[in-house]
């Protein structure tokens, strides 16, 4: 296991880029994929796509995110990524709609961003629980689900 | 001690909370948990939080089960959620003074206030947390989808001896929470006369995985 209590810069660094592309080419490079809801983690474990069990243990002042190089080596790069992330579209129908169903999502601690007239949720767990708590805003027609956006992973 | 065969270098403690509703256990949990961390080794204090008192802070020192001094009390006023959550900055303080009093600390447990099942800790405030409900509570609190019962890393079911004594049943509790969460970490146990329970054991083992960093299947 890999204990990781610093972050040793980001993949695209100049400086990193050229041995993490040598260790690519040799099929050294692991990544550790983690939802987005982890990047807030200080301390976590977790498994890169080869196997390699990863602990962090982070300073509190310090940040994972897309890209940062966890673990770094003659032989070894590990380099963290994030999951595409997946979103929930809500169209509401007209103004009254679009109030109600903003209160409501800020009711329920929901993560959105906005998207012109189409609020997105992020899927923190599985869809339905969300659609579960929309049920009177779809069954009377005030809000319609639209076709899913999926973000690039990293987005 | 660990997988790593030393305690892990970490630059600070752990950090986990334990949420919940009143009276499912929250603090006989804790006070089932310090004896078995400090059994290993584990260098741990705890921070709890009352709405308006002291009451669990002052029984957790009176226990004998920890020095008092590693026992902090935060009073978290009119709102137990947003001081784990919206505005973490007491608890936050009160984890930098308890590494502060303790630099040797490998775990801090943040204790809440009392919840519904919409509470939910703040990740810049811990690194894990749990969330315990009781099957005296009814057996539909898991059903019910609270982001409490969702998010939490670990679910724990307290005061499964009771079962029996309010109509309900332990084992259907437990399947129906792990049908909800999908699968996510779920763990039955009693803490009150269950001294050997190894439901107690396995929420041990969990933390000294998740956040420890201790092998699967070995306690801290």
């Amino acid at each position: 296991m890999h204990l990781v209590t610093s972050l040793l810069g980001n993949a695209d660094d100049p400086e990193l880029h050229d041995v993490l592309h040598r260790l690519e080419h040799a099929g050294r490079v692991e990544w550790l994929v983690l939802p987005r809801a982890d990047m807030a983690r200080r301390r976590l474990r977790a498994v890169t796509d080869q196997g390699s069990e990863i602990a962090v243990a982070l300073p509190r002042d310090v940040s994972l995110f897309d890209k940062a190089v966890l673990v770094l080596s003659d032989n070894q790069a590990v380099v963290l990524r994030v999951e595409a992330e997946n979103w929930l579209c809500l169209k509401p129908h007209d103004q009254a709609a679009a109030l109600a169903l903003g209160y409501h999502a800020g009711n329920l601690h929901w993560r959105v961003r906005f998207d012109g007239a189409v609020l997105q949720v992020a899927l923190e767990a599985p869809v339905e629980s969300y659609v579960q708590r929309l049920h009177t805003f779809i069954e009377d027609g005030r809000v319609s689900i639209e076709p899913p956006a999926v973000a690039a992973q990293g987005e | 001690m660990t997988a790593l065969g030393i305690k892990p270098a970490a630059p600070n403690a752990a950090r986990i909370g334990i949420g919940g509703p009143v009276g499912s256990g929250k603090t006989a949990l804790i006070e089932c948990l310090i004896p078995r961390f400090q059994a290993v080794g584990i260098d741990l204090a705890v921070i709890t939080n009352d709405l308006v008192t002291k009451e669990d802070a002052e029984r957790l020192q009176r226990s004998g089960l920890i020095d008092p001094k590693r026992v902090m009390a935060v009073e978290a006023g009119a709102c137990p959620h947003t001081v784990i959550r919206e505005d973490p900055t007491l608890n936050i303080a009160a984890a930098e003074e308890c590494e502060r009093r303790f630099p040797n600390l490998d775990l801090i447990i943040i204790e809440s206030g009392g919840d519904n099942l919409a509470s939910t800790f703040s990740l810049d405030l811990v690194d894990w947390w749990m969330f315990v409900i009781d099957v005296a509570q009814g057996d539909d609190i898991p059903r019910k989808r609270g982001p409490a019962i969702l998010q939490a890393d670990l679910l724990v079911i307290n005061k499964t001896d009771l079962a029996p004594y309010v109509g309900v049943d332990a084992e259907a509790v437990l399947a129906e929470a792990l049908q909800i969460r999908d699968s996510r970490p779920t763990i039955a146990c009693r803490c009150r006369g269950g001294d050997s329970d190894p439901g107690l054991d396995a929420i041990v083992e969990a933390i000294g995985h998740d956040v420890l960093f201790t092998a699967r299947g070995a306690a801290p």
